[in-house]
């Protein structure tokens, strides 16, 4: 064999040696945490383990749409994981436990799945006892239907109730709005000289004075945000995917754990009186918090705070009353 | 007519009849190509960021469409690095002549394989399945390694490069639009040809390998079948061989008479027209039914495709041939007059792609810094947004090359039509009302 | 004729085609709005018509995953979110046909999303059909007094 053919044939061996060891190399030194539509297998891994106080880095790239990503009930921006491109992240607990991350792009119908585990070890610092949430104090049976047996025949104005209000403190307790239903309070108000309208328009002007207006726009964008597309932009429970919600109905549940008995409903429909003029906060809390258990309504007890649900349940109110001229 | 003779420069004739700048952009393509295929597996599968989808389906499609076929015919080829691994093996060196035994069976290709209708059906496969094939990273991966591979396999078993000649689904377009390109390889003087003893060029001498695309180049009359691989060049010992400048479509100036390539035509103008209705087109039916690869609706698709290619297009062609008259029997009419659709279906071909390709082009930057998709920003412009190019004058682009594609073809038509001592009208026509359909659907 | 004057005449008339501004039809611009649901891989409504100078606002329903439109020739775009509409309000002083297709990666087709927006008549098309006839006659003439 003469020198150029030799040096030709080096050439390519060495180049194809290169071409393909090299980028396998970088390729499996770099892990990335892949994003996909809950269908075709949403985060994986879905589990990441990390140490408390310990920063912990994370590489994610969405495999298909634009995904995001935030960990729940941590004071975090969520960030985009967009297609093909890669998202750097750095976390640090303070305390250990298991934290849910969730996409935070919707990314399709069974967007709401697409959630995983960071399981965080270490010593527990001084945890402090936590308190049950309201609805479970109140030993409330959220399932129970709950509807009004009598609804206002116009939309109740707070405006219209600031003048009304009658000097019963209890009324005017922040307790007292939590844990009772908006019939409930009209119920309590039948002992005044006001008409029924009236009473509607106070209940509202109760239930507006007990909330933020900061909080009613807090709510308004974790409605937007993680609400919307199934209850519908104006709470109509006619979002986007309310359509395929009901048409999934059995066979979207056998996938999960076989529990037939259990299916996917219509999402509830917020400006229904009956319904909703019927519910406590804190059923409302309740039902958050809890999810609806198979019926297509995500448990959001793992990734939003108390105070974001309080928030999201002042928004839901205004689809029942009047805060503004 | 007038030809220039390239290869009487100096510089461009020392650059032929060398090895080394070749064998440079060879190991280049190469390295380029396996990258591809790697990238295609182990990268991001999200299409628009994934090196082998950007770089083979934006810019090498453009390249080749927009510039490598319309200017240099099949210069793609004389590049092209899928037939090199099965060469080397099947000559035993990269570089050296060998001594002329056969390394592996090198068997003769079977003679009623020896047309281009395996390239029809290759090319045809590829396109029923293109939706797919150009949106995801492993498919094309996939099918870059099967290119590589079948073309060692074929090489191991016949003689020459039988997967360039006879299978490769880009090789059969290349070559009949090749024709249209105003560069060509002939020979200078067909006496010198004719009592040359023992034709190096064809079987091989000391100094080089016996052409590749089993082609004898003093029989050349046509581009089609030419890979421009040089070899040629190097091996003729009466320095007859040359590359010329020539005017834009000489070769269609001698109509075929094979049905092979008169359905080359079809197969490649009703492709574009279809590709510009179904993936250029406001109608999200067709392209779920283009993807859905298996569906019912795909199946459906897969059936509209064939017909128009096999069934439409000729028919309304033969039908407009049954209007004239003349001496010679239809299918040879047909398959004459199939030579106007060269023009008109590479022009179809040129403002398809300028759609597509000036709108995706910005993809090109983005995944040149992160071929893998894992994060990298090799030449700081992984984070270039995603920008269409120039479409205020791509409509007056796309209608010129339409325009001057159709005058083109009747041109073309009216030579062939001479040929065969028909009237050349109704082919104008059947060019015109094809012209008028891909307006209305690119416009 | 002399093929050399005829040859001249079809350029002539191909100018003619090509480039004089037609008659606008005088329609008053109006407000326009349109709902363009977007779903993997298309827009319902696909085609979009007004009239040049129309004020026009689509409001973008995406009804999977994240879309967006983003507008050729008038280099325009937003995106929505499943459950947050977003609106887009522009003049359509331009006219013609023009392609509007997704900007937010959606899926494998996502390159091939796209819908029309027509403003006006199509004169490009008209115009292209008109030269296109305008040829294929020059040819055949100029090549009939060859022979």
């Amino acid at each position: 064999m003469n020198r150029s053919e030799l040096i030709s044939r080096i050439l390519v061996y060495a180049g194809v040696v290169l071409v393909i060891g090299a980028p396998l190399v970088f390729w499996a030194r770099t892990p990335l945490i892949h994003a996909r539509m809950p269908e075709y297998g949403g985060w994986s891994p879905n589990i990441i383990h990390a140490n408390v106080g310990e920063p912990l880095h994370l590489k994610l790239t969405s495999d298909d749409v634009v995904h995001g990503f935030a960990v729940g009930q941590m004071d975090m921006q969520s960030v985009d994981i967009l297609p093909g491109k890669v998202t750097d992240i750095t976390l640090k607990f303070d305390k250990p436990g298991i934290y849910t991350f969730y996409c935070t792009r919707w990314c399709g119908l069974n967007h709401w799945r697409m959630r995983g585990t960071i399981e965080v070890s270490g010593s527990p610092s001084d945890s402090e006892p936590a308190s049950p949430p309201l609805y479970v104090s109140l030993n409330l049976d959220i399932d129970a239907p709950h509807d009004a047996p009598v609804v206002p025949a116009q939309k109740p104005s707070a405006i219209r109730g600031q003048g009304l209000i009658p000097n019963s403190p209890f009324l005017q307790s922040f307790d007292y709005y939590r844990s009772n239903s908006p019939y409930q309070a009209f119920l309590d108000l039948s002992n005044t000289s006001l008409t029924e309208p009236q009473r509607w328009d106070v209940v509202a002007f109760i239930w507006r004075s007990n909330t933020l207006s900061e909080s009613l726009a807090n709510g308004k964008q974790l409605y937007a945000q993680n609400c919307a597309a199934c209850h519908g932009e104006n709470g109509a429970g006619d979002g986007v995917f309310a359509d395929d919600l009901t048409t999934a109905g059995e066979s979207s549940m056998q996938t999960m754990e076989g529990a037939m008995d259990m299916i996917m409903q219509s999402p509830v429909d917020f400006t229904d009186p009956q319904r909703m003029l019927g519910a406590s906060p804190a059923l409302l809390q309740g039902k958050i918090l809890r999810g609806g258990m198979g019926t297509g309504m995500p448990m959001w007890g793992s990734i939003f705070t108390e105070e974001q649900i309080w928030d999201l349940i002042a928004y839901i109110y205004s689809f029942q009353f009047e805060y503004q001229n | 007519m007038t030809k220039i003779e390239l290869t009487r420069i100096p510089f461009i004739k020392n650059a032929f009849k060398s090895r080394y700048p070749q064998l440079a952009v060879f190991i280049v393509m190469l390295i380029g190509y396996i990258f591809a295929i790697l990238a295609g597996l182990i990268g991001t599968p999200v299409g628009s960021h994934n090196f082998s989808i950007v770089f083979v389906w934006i810019a090498w499609w453009a390249i080749l469409i927009l510039v490598a076929v319309p200017f240099f015919g099949r210069g793609w080829c004389a590049i092209c690095p899928i037939p090199l691994p099965g060469e080397w093996l099947q000559r035993g060196a990269i570089l050296t002549p060998p001594d002329k035994r056969p390394k592996w069976l090198n068997l003769r290709v079977p003679k009623m394989f020896r047309n281009i209708w395996l390239q029809n059906i290759s090319f045809l496969l590829l396109a029923l399945f293109s939706s797919v094939l150009l949106t995801t990273p492993n498919i094309t991966g996939i099918i870059l390694a099967a290119m590589l591979f079948t073309a060692i396999g074929l090489g191991a078993i016949f003689e020459r490069r039988a997967f360039c000649r006879y299978l490769c689904p880009v090789g059969g377009f290349i070559g009949l639009y090749s024709q249209a390109a105003p560069i060509e390889l002939r020979i200078k003087d067909k006496q010198v040809c004719v009592t040359c003893e023992g034709k190096p060029c064809y079987n091989g001498s000391s100094i080089g390998f016996g052409c590749p695309w089993d082609v004898f180049p003093g029989g050349l009359t046509k581009n089609t079948y030419c890979g421009l691989c040089m070899e040629c060049i190097r091996t003729c010992p009466h320095d007859n061989i040359a590359v010329n400048l020539r005017p834009f479509s000489a070769d269609l100036a001698k109509p075929s008479t094979r049905m092979d390539e008169a359905f080359k035509a079809f197969i490649m103008l009703g492709s574009a027209i279809i590709y510009a209705g179904v993936l250029l087109g406001p109608w999200g039916t067709f392209k779920d039914a283009a993807y859905n690869v298996g569906s019912s609706a795909w199946f459906m698709y897969a059936g509209i495709f064939l017909s128009i290619i096999f069934g439409i297009l000729p028919g309304f062609f033969t039908l407009g041939l049954l209007g004239t008259k003349g001496n010679a029997t239809l299918k040879h009419r047909f398959a004459s007059l199939s030579i106007t659709l060269i023009p008109l279906g590479l022009m179809f071909w040129v403002a398809f792609s300028l759609s597509f390709v000036l709108t995706n082009a910005s993809y090109i930057l983005a995944s040149l810094s992160d071929p893998l998709g894992l994060g990298w920003n090799l030449f700081g412009t992984a984070n270039t947004a995603w920008q269409p190019m120039l479409t205020s004058i791509l409509a007056p682009a796309q209608a010129l090359a339409l325009v001057g594609g159709l005058i083109w073809s009747a041109r073309t038509a009216q030579k062939a039509a001479n040929e065969v001592k028909v009237s050349p009208i109704p082919v104008i026509v059947y060019c015109f009302i094809a012209t008028s359909i891909m307006l209305w659907l690119l416009l | 004729m002399n093929p050399r004057f005829s040859l001249l005449l079809i350029l002539t008339a191909g100018l003619a085609v090509a480039f004089p501004p037609l008659p606008v039809p005088t329609v008053a611009p109006q407000a326009r709005t349109f709902q363009v649901d977007a779903g993997q891989f298309a827009y319902s409504p696909s085609k979009i018509f007004v009239n040049p100078g129309d004020t026009v606002t689509l409001e973008l329903v995406s009804t999977d995953v994240v879309h967006g439109i983003y507008i050729d020739g008038y280099d325009i775009s937003f995106e929505a979110d499943p459950g947050q509409t977003q609106t887009l309000t522009f003049i359509a002083d331009k006219p013609g046909s023009f392609r509007f297709r997704c900007n937010v990666t959606c899926g494998a087709m996502h390159p091939f999303m796209i819908g029309k927006l027509m403003v006006g008549t199509n004169d490009w098309l008209y115009r292209s059909v008109g030269l296109a006839a305008l040829a294929v006659l020059g040819v055949t003439i100029s090549r009939k007094q060859e022979v």
